[in-house]
Formats: structure tokens, C-alpha cells, sequence
């Protein structure tokens, strides 16, 4: 239940299938990514992969020596797109897979083009997804739904990579999907149909207790997507932006040209690797120590006086050249990620954010927003989202004063089309839209825990809220999770307490979420949960997903 | 000519009635049902020959389609031991996902088209050989008669048109004959095969440079049908466009299993020297961590000529991906970017190679080093055997007073219940006593003062450890079992070395 491994053994298996010899890895656009995701170039190329080209681009050369491993996505475009190459093949053998079914019409297209004989293998390896980490997986499709239901287009996708990431870990699940969701109702019953077509593919071998496929639809927690976040990886994200791993420091002051762009890899780096879950305090004494451990290297590297020092430098040069660019990079990024704290106060936002989310007090959390609106340092977007969070929290308080918020945010020269998200936050994911409890109003021992919570005071004010998903998982593990809101897809029900559960959020999921997975995953051995998403959202990203999903909505009212 | 004729029939023929079938199936089909009766046997040989001139006629080709394919079933073991990122130590290795492979499918869809051209291009190889024969004629009006009989030319009347551009013929276009498939074309239509590049397609060995297909000069001096000669003094051959390309389709692939550009020879080189290296370290990396210890398992000689092995493979690695880099790079013109950006990876390649493993490559310690540390290992290795046989006898000596002390107990301490239980464990436990008692010293023991007592005090010890030998036996503790064995032998040489001395003195 490793989705990186299971794609890197995919890619493995293509490049060794291929032989020895020269070769080129011929993609497109989407498995370019899926790639990059699981293997650094440098990786690749000790595997004898030497270019690497997209089936769409026009400038590629005939080169007959070089052996060619097409990994493409099955889609109409691409398959035509080959027939044309093989019937003037470019290079010399063609091993050709596809990232997902393939129907065999397709194939006979391909087999009739090659007149050459230049395909020796054609062949399905379900690698149709993105894996972010090991437990995590994402389908970089932000806004798949439009009037609250699937853009066609992205449903059929999200079934295929959600299938695929079902037949890379050989999975053949229980499906159960939240019952207040139409949107979870229809993917979970077309991924059954796939499963049932496709009879053959999904069998394998029984475990004792049969993996469970879980379904969740983001409008039921609308809060998490919108808080700050204070773990490295997640605070990157929200402040910095991940794409596929990059992320783009070409607005930072002052920044030298081979840091515009970094890659943070768990898989490559150690150091993220090691602090990718951390806090932000804790990352700032971790980058301090590895900033001495590399003064310490380079000071005795400075003096490279005796043939024995020169020795040790190169004998220690490979390492310490990586080391000097893993310092460059994380220092550069933590100071961006602290200068934008300060500058825009994002503790405070970040402090009165969770009191919304977790407790806090009515009258006094609304003077809190209202100074916060006012002040002239706080971005536009916080202050957007700390109402939006507020129209969530209070929608149906007898005395919320939203419209005075608004008010306030026209005020601050918010535009009329960003204050029309307050409105839509609650079409998405007001009272209506959900079907749990998110905010623990009703159920009494979420009222009392709250309240305990409340005299003990808390840990830490920047990450006291949970998110919902916590809850679901852990009441699932228990085997308590409620049958009507979380129904199954047929008749069987699983007698015993789930061991391998895969989640999907419809709408994205968050990095917060996904270290509370990392963390569930820990501490309950013998249960391994992997949790996916349309997505991995920022509050940015989610704010486009609200906004194509109330699209044409506005009118109703 | 007729003599020839009757030789040599093409086409697929019944080896009974020696009537000509358009296909390998209707040829199958008439002997089935019109030879059935006949000799089983000749069927067989039948079969037997269509599948070695299919297997012929494919293996000509560089692809086979009908050998199975077994590269992709290439091990992938160490996949599961590939396991990187942060934490997945929590979950267990990992199989390969789900596959399926549709490559049977392709190759029956691409097997039946390929075949088509196959039959069409060994038929027009077959006629092309007869036509180059060097006996045939050349005078032009026996030469047309052969030509005519290699293969039937479409009576023109038949043939209102060019068959490849459907232009009328007439008074302007004339009709002109392919010399391979007897099919008509018009001037314009016409292909011309030179006299080379057929020698060449029908014998892969002749050796050929230059154009197959001569250049069309113009319209107006059209190539002089008849004649074998074109205007520029060259033999060639006219055809249709149709045979030309099966031709060349031909000869394009003949070339490509022939023919390996400089880059690729270069770097297949390259790879074999890396392979060698990988080879040489896997056996010198053992080496050097030995001799650095000390041991004394492998000589220094054999290490250091492994290592200058190394270091030479290096450098001929160096300098072969060095010139894949500059390969091409003063030529006219230059290499494509793409061929640059290729050149580039593959030093690159092999420059990581070098720093993942030359850079970590242990330096040997000098030879008086090695002799040094095989010295302080010998040293320390004697004291250690000392200092054990000290041990034992130490532990022993006790060991010895403790029975002394249970014999006053009880009658026999193997008949006890206490000891015939004691299980190897304790028995570990009482070697580890023993070696705790290390450094205490051994006292010899005035054996004259006990000797009138007990018999002799190192015979019962003997006895003791042999009894224990038993017991580790009967528990099968086996390593128990060598231990005590050699303090057996060591006590027994002891013993004797006592003996002799005691005897001397």
C-alpha cells in the first residue's frame, strides 16, 4: 500500500523490460508528471534512459539507435498520435504501455501502423495517477465539479485514476461512500461497474479481510482548506504553492537563477524527508543545525592545506555538494515562508482562524475578524477567508452579523466577485451541502469534550483543529462508522474492523489531512491507510474549486 | 529458355499435381481435401517445408513473430529492496501491480498484413535474381522475350491507363512495363532501379554506396526503355512504384539489423568496460576491507593488480564517454540537438558512474602498513587465544571445586534430578561465568597434593566436560557441543604437557 513504490516499480519495470542499450522514454503531458513524481533524472539516467521526449512535441529527431519505451495515457489523441510514429518509426524497437485499459480496437489501430515491425510490446501498467507520498495520491484536477455536480470529463478521469491506483496496489476493495453526497454515490458506482467489466483484472489474490474503498465528498468539511498551516510540507503548499513536487521561487527578492525553481522529494531529500511533518518552530532549529553541520564541513573544506585534507575533499565532494544545494534551497524557502508570516501577521490570522474552527466565544471572536479586517498588513485573501470561515461556523447563529463583515471587506476594496465566495463557501459547504457534524454541535460528547478542552486550554493555538476526516477514519478502524451515512455498494458488509482502506476525497484533499493520515497510519499497526484526492488543495486552489463548483449558482438567489 | 522454365516455377505449388495456388491457405486447402488419400507422411514433409520457409523467409527479417518474446520476463527481483522516502518501513515489500499485455494480440493483427508483403517481396526477389543471371541475354529483342518470361506483362490492350497516376494512354503517354510485376505504367510513373542496388538486394554481402533508385533527369529525355543503359552509362532496371517501395521497405530494414552507427559501437564499448569494472569491485571491496584488518586471506599483490585493473577501466571509460561527447561535433553538418543532448546524458551517465564508485574507492594501505596490521592482528590474536585458554582452565579449576563441594552433597550430580534437567542454556550461562573470570589469573595447581585424594584431578575434569558433551548433545545444541570439544582437546594436551613435565622433573 505504497503508491510511490507501486508506480517507481512500474517505471522500473518498463525500463528493464526494454534491455540493455540506449533508450528514450517517449510521454505526454499527464505521465510526464506521474514519472517525475517517483524517479529524479539523475535516477533514470543511471538506467541507461538518456532522453526523454513528449509524444506531442514536434521537434524530435530520427534516431534508429536508440530503443524507444512509450508510457502513455490511453486516450484517443495518443493512440494516434503513436499510429502516426510507428508508421515512420523514429527510433528502433518500441515498447509501448499505457497508463490504463486500453481497448482493443485501439490496439488494432497501433498493430495496422506498424507495418515496420518495430513494436515489441504493448502492454497495460496501471500507473494513472500522481503519488505525492507514500500514503498520498492526487489527480491534479482542480474545479471537477460545476452546479455542485461531475464535469463528465473529470469523473470518467477520477474513475480511471482511482481504479488504476486500485490495480497498482491489487486491491479488489468494499466500496463505501458518504450517503449525503450524489457526487460519491456516482463515482462509487461507476468504479464498481470498471470493477465488475473488468472482472478479470480485479482478481487477486483474497486477504482475510477485504480492502475498503472509501468515498467522502470535501463539502462536508469546507474548513480545512481554508485554515494556514503550520507543517513545513503543508505551509509550503499554502504559501509557496507544490506543483508536482516544484515549487517556484522566481518571486522571491534577490533569488540566484538556479533557485527559481526547487524540487522538495521525500524521496530525494533527506532533509525534507525528515521534516516534511515538522512545525514551523521545530524546522527553523532543524535548518539551523544542518546551516552548522554545513559550516562545520565547508570550514574544514576551506582549509585544504595538507595532501590529506585535499583527500578528505574529494573523497567527501559528491555529498558535499549535495549538501551544499539541500541548504541553499531549504534555507531560501524558510526564509520566504517566515517573511511571509511576518509581513502579513499570519500567526494572529492564523490563531483567530482556529478559534473560529475549534471554539471561541461568538461576540468576541467577531471583534477579533473585525480588527483583523481592518488591519492593513493581513492580505486580502486571509481576511476573505476569516469571514468565510465565519459564515461557516456561524450560519445559523441568531446574531451573526455577516453582512457587516461584508461590508467591512467592501470596504478594504475587496472585489465584488471574492466577497460573492462568502455566499458560495455556504452553497458548498453550508448546513445543506453537509451530512455530518462538523463543528460537534449536536452530539453531546463532542459538546463536552469541546468544553473540557476549553477550561484545560490547548497545546498549541496554531493546530488545534482536526480535521473532520480524523474522525471518520477513526470511528471506520473501530468498525463504528454509522451504515446510513456511510453506506456500502451491494450487499456485503465487512464483518470485521478494516485493515487496508483507501479514501478518496471528491473536491481535494489537504496536506493537513494527509499527515493526520501519516499519523493514523503510525499509531494503529496493522492498518494501513493510503488517502487520495482530485487533487492536494491550498486555500487558493480550493477557493477556484468553490467557485467553479457554485458556478451559475449565484442566480438562484 | 524453356528448360528454364521447367525448372524453376514460382508461385504456391502443389508438390503432387504441380498446380499453382494463389495463397499458402488454398494451397493448404487443395491438399487437404484433393491429396487426403495419399501418403500422410508427404503431408508432414509439406508442412514441415512451409514452416521452414515461413520461419525463412520471417527470420530475414530483423523481427521474428513468431518466436515468443521473452525479454519482459526479465527478472525483477531487487525491486522490493528499492525502497526509498521516508517512512515506509511500516509496511511490508511490495509486489509489482497489476499488468496486462495485449502484445499477442498486435502481432496476430500485424502478423497478417506483414505476411502480404513478405510473399510480394520474396517474389519479386526471386524474379530480380533470374533477370541479373549473368547468362542471360542482353541483345535487346531476346533480352524483352526474357524479360517477358520472368514474369507475364499485361497485354496492353488490357490497360487503358497508367496503374499508378490513371492517366490515359495515348499517342503522348506511352505504355511502359514494370520488369518485376509485369504491371503498365506510364513514363512518368516509371521507377529505375540501378544494376548495383539489385545486386545488392538479391546478395546481402555485395558491397554498395550511392543511390538505389536513379534520379528522373527530365521528362523530355526519358530513359530509353529498351535499353539496359541510362544516359549516363548506368544499368538499370524500370519498375513500378508499388515494387519499389517493398524494395526499399526491404532493404531499410536489412540495413538496420546490419549496420551499428560509430556512437553506438563506442558506447556499447563503454557499457563493457563499465560491466568489467562493476565486475572487479564486487571481488576487490572484500579485499581491501580484509586487508585493512589485517587477515591475511587474500595477498597484496592480487589486490593492487585488481586495483590498477580498476583504474585503467576508469580511464578508458573516461575517455570513451569523452568522445561519445564530441562525437560528430566538427562533422558536415552537425549532429541534431537532440543527438547532442543524447551525447551529453551519456557522459553524464558515466561520470556518475565514476563518482558513485572511484570516488569511494578505498585507497589499499601500503604493504608495511599490511604487514603492520597483520602483525598486530597475529599479536592479537594469540593474546586472545591465550587469554580464552586461561579462561577455560580458570572456570574449569572452579568448576572442578564446585563438584568437589556437590560430591559432598549429593552421591552422583548427573543421577540428580537438579542436573540431568539443566538444559544448554544454563549450560551457556556457566561458559559466559567462565569467561567473566577472565584476567584472574590461572594458578597452577600442585596436582600431587590432590592426586592422593581424587585420581587425578584434570582426568575428572575431562570426565565432567565429556558428561556435559553428552547433555549438549542430547539437546542438540551443536555449537554447544564444538565449544566444550575443544576445551575437551585443550584439557587433554594440558594434561599430557603436565605429565611429560612432571615426568622430567
Amino acid at each position: 500500500m505504497n503508491v510511490i513504490l507501486a508506480v517507481k516499480q512500474y517505471v522500473s519495470k518498463m525500463i528493464e523490460g526494454c534491455g540493455g542499450g540506449m533508450k528514450v522514454l517517449l510521454m505526454d503531458k499527464e505521465t510526464t508528471s506521474i514519472v517525475s513524481m517517483v524517479y529524479a533524472q539523475s535516477e533514470i539516467l543511471q538506467k541507461e534512459v538518456y532522453l526523454f521526449e513528449r509524444i506531442d512535441s514536434s521537434g524530435r529527431e530520427t534516431m534508429k539507435h536508440l530503443n524507444c519505451i512509450a508510457f502513455l495515457r490511453p486516450t484517443k489523441e495518443n493512440v494516434e498520435l503513436l499510429a502516426q510514429e510507428l508508421r515512420y518509426p523514429k527510433y528502433g524497437l518500441y515498447f509501448i504501455y499505457f497508463s490504463n485499459v486500453i481497448s482493443k480496437q485501439d490496439v488494432k489501430i497501433l498493430a495496422e501502423a506498424d507495418d515496420q515491425e518495430v513494436v515489441r510490446e504493448v502492454q497495460e501498467f496501471y500507473g494513472d495517477y500522481i503519488a505525492v507520498n507514500p500514503h498520498l495520491f492526487s489527480l491534479n484536477i482542480v474545479g471537477c465539479s460545476q452546479s455542485l455536480n461531475w464535469v463528465p470529463a473529470h469523473l470518467s478521469r477520477t474513475v480511471q485514476g482511482l481504479t488504476s491506483v486500485l490495480l497498482s496496489l491489487k486491491k479488489c476493495p468494499m466500496i463505501r461512500y458518504q450517503n449525503s453526497s450524489e457526487m460519491a454515490r456516482k463515482l462509487a458506482e461507476s468504479v464498481r461497474q470498471v470493477i465488475n467489466k473488468e472482472a478479470a483484472l480485479f482478481e487477486f489474490r483474497k486477504t482475510d479481510v477485504a480492502p475498503v474503498l472509501m468515498i467522502l465528498d470535501r463539502r462536508d468539511d469546507a474548513v480545512t482548506p481554508l485554515l494556514n498551516q503550520w507543517t513545513y510540507q503543508a505551509m509550503v503548499h499554502e504559501l509557496l504553492g507544490i506543483n508536482n513536487n516544484r515549487i517556484s521561487l522566481a518571486n522571491v527578492q534577490g533569488i540566484t537563477k538556479d533557485l527559481q525553481e526547487v524540487v522538495l522529494s521525500a524521496e530525494h531529500d533527506e532533509f525534507y524527508a525528515n521534516n516534511m511533518y515538522m512545525n514551523f518552530g521545530e524546522i527553523g532549529s532543524n535548518i539551523k543545525e544542518l546551516m552548522e553541520e554545513f559550516q562545520k564541513k565547508s570550514k574544514s573544506q576551506a582549509k585544504v592545506e595538507s595532501i590529506q585534507d585535499m583527500k578528505s575533499f574529494v573523497e567527501n565532494y559528491p555529498q558535499f555538494k549535495k549538501m551544499s544545494g539541500a541548504v541553499a534551497k531549504h534555507v531560501t524557502v524558510v526564509g520566504e515562508l517566515s517573511r511571509l508570516v511576518g509581513a502579513h501577521t499570519l500567526l494572529e490570522v492564523s490563531e483567530t482562524e482556529q478559534e473560529i474552527a475549534c471554539s471561541g466565544d461568538h461576540s468576541a471572536l467577531l471583534q477579533k475578524i473585525r480588527a483583523l479586517v481592518a488591519n492593513e498588513k493581513v492580505r486580502q485573501v486571509d481576511m476573505l477567508r476569516l469571514v468565510m470561515l465565519y459564515a461557516l461556523r456561524y450560519e445559523s447563529h441568531s446574531n451573526n452579523d455577516l453582512s457587516g463583515l461584508k461590508e467591512a471587506l467592501r470596504r478594504r476594496g475587496v472585489a465584488e466577485e471574492f466577497r460573492g465566495m462568502v455566499e458560495s463557501i455556504l452553497d458548498y459547504g453550508g448546513r445543506r451541502g453537509r451530512g455530518s457534524d462538523l463543528f460537534g454541535n449536536q452530539d453531546p460528547v463532542a459538546i463536552t469534550k469541546r468544553l473540557l478542552k476549553g477550561l484545560k486550554g490547548v497545546e498549541n493555538v496554531y493546530t488545534q483543529h482536526k480535521p473532520l476526516l480524523i474522525t471518520t477514519l477513526d470511528q471506520l478502524i473501530k468498525g463504528k462508522l454509522k451504515e446510513a451515512a456511510y453506506p456500502y455498494l451491494g450487499t456485503s458488509q465487512l464483518k470485521d474492523r478494516p485493515q487496508d482502506v483507501i479514501v478518496f476525497m471528491i473536491g481535494g484533499c489537504t496536506y493537513e489531512e494527509a499527515l493526520a493520515v501519516h499519523l493514523l497510519n503510525r499509531s494503529t499497526p496493522g492498518v494501513r491507510i493510503v488517502l487520495g484526492g482530485t487533487t492536494v488543495h491550498n486555500s487558493k486552489t480550493f477557493l477556484q474549486e468553490v467557485s467553479m463548483a457554485t458556478r451559475g449558482m449565484g442566480e438562484r438567489r | 529458355m524453356a528448360a528454364i522454365q521447367a525448372e524453376i516455377i514460382e508461385g504456391f505449388l502443389c508438390p503432387m499435381c504441380m498446380k499453382d495456388f494463389g495463397t499458402v491457405t488454398q494451397l493448404q486447402h487443395h491438399f487437404e481435401d484433393a491429396h487426403n488419400a495419399e501418403d500422410k507422411a508427404v503431408f508432414q514433409q509439406l508442412k514441415g517445408f512451409f514452416d521452414k520457409a515461413k520461419k525463412k523467409i520471417m527470420g530475414d527479417k530483423e523481427t521474428n513473430p513468431f518466436m515468443e518474446q521473452s525479454v519482459s520476463t526479465a527478472g525483477d527481483s531487487g525491486l522490493g529492496a528499492v525502497i526509498s522516502g521516508f517512512d515506509p518501513s511500516w509496511w511490508e515489500p511490495q509486489e509489482l501491480g497489476a499488468t496486462r499485455s495485449h502484445i499477442d494480440l498486435c502481432k496476430a493483427i500485424r502478423g497478417a498484413r506483414v505476411d502480404h508483403f513478405v510473399v510480394e517481396t520474396n517474389k519479386l526477389l526471386i524474379r530480380l535474381d533470374k533477370l541479373l543471371a549473368p547468362d542471360a541475354p542482353t541483345e535487346p529483342k531476346r533480352r524483352k522475350a526474357f524479360e517477358m518470361s520472368v514474369v507475364r506483362w499485361v497485354p496492353d490492350k488490357e490497360v487503358p491507363a497508367c496503374m499508378t497516376c490513371v492517366r490515359p494512354f495515348g499517342f503522348m503517354t506511352r505504355r511502359h512495363h514494370c520488369r518485376l510485376c509485369g504491371g503498365v505504367i506510364c513514363n512518368k510513373c516509371s521507377q529505375f532501379l540501378t544494376h548495383a542496388f539489385a545486386q545488392k538486394l538479391v546478395n546481402p554481402a555485395f558491397a554498395f554506396e550511392g543511390e538505389g533508385f536513379l534520379k528522373r533527369s527530365s521528362s523530355d529525355t526519358s530513359i530509353n526503355s529498351l535499353s539496359l543503359m541510362s544516359p549516363e552509362g548506368e544499368q538499370h532496371m524500370r519498375l513500378c512504384k508499388v515494387c519499389r517501395q517493398l524494395l526499399e521497405r526491404r532493404d531499410s530494414m536489412a540495413e538496420q539489423r546490419n549496420t551499428k552507427p560509430p556512437i553506438v559501437q563506442l558506447y556499447e564499448k563503454m557499457k563493457m568496460c563499465i560491466e568489467e569494472a562493476e565486475s572487479i569491485l564486487q571481488q576487490y571491496l572484500p579485499m581491501v576491507d580484509c586487508l585493512s584488518q589485517g587477515e591475511t586471506v587474500y595477498s597484496y599483490r592480487d589486490a593492487m593488480i585488481l586495483r590498477t585493473k580498476i583504474v585503467k577501466l576508469y580511464e578508458a571509460i573516461d575517455q570513451l564517454s569523452k568522445r561519445i561527447l564530441q562525437y560528430g561535433l566538427n562533422l558536415d553538418p552537425p549532429p541534431n540537438i537532440k543527438q547532442l543532448k543524447l551525447q551529453k546524458a551519456i557522459r553524464m551517465y558515466a561520470s556518475n558512474f565514476m563518482q558513485d564508485n572511484l570516488m569511494g574507492l578505498q585507497n589499499l594501505p601500503t604493504e608495511e602498513e599490511v604487514k603492520r596490521l597483520q602483525d598486530i592482528r597475529k599479536a592479537d590474536i594469540q593474546r586472545k587465544i591465550a587469554a580464552e585458554r586461561q579462561a577455560a582452565m580458570d572456570a574449569q579449576e572452579r568448576e572442578r571445586i564446585q563438584r568437589e563441594k556437590d560430591l559432598s552433597a549429593f552421591s552422583s550430580p548427573f543421577d540428580s534430578p537438579s542436573k540431568s534437567d539443566s538444559n544448554p542454556k544454563s549450560l551457556g550461562h556457566r561458559r559466559q561465568e567462565s569467561a567473566g573470570s577472565l584476567g584472574r589469573g590461572w594458578k597452577p595447581e600442585g596436582e600431587t597434593s590432590n592426586a592422593s585424594r581424587i585420581a587425578d584431578p584434570m582426568l575428572q575434569q575431562m570426565e565432567i566436560i565429556r558428561g556435559y558433551v553428552r547433555q549438549a548433545k542430547q539437546a542438540q545444541k551443536f555449537d554447544e557441543v564444538a565449544m566444550l570439544e575443544q576445551n575437551l582437546r585443550d584439557l587433554q594436551l594440558e594434561y599430557t604437557r603436565q605429565r611429560q613435565a612432571g615426568n622430567d622433573s
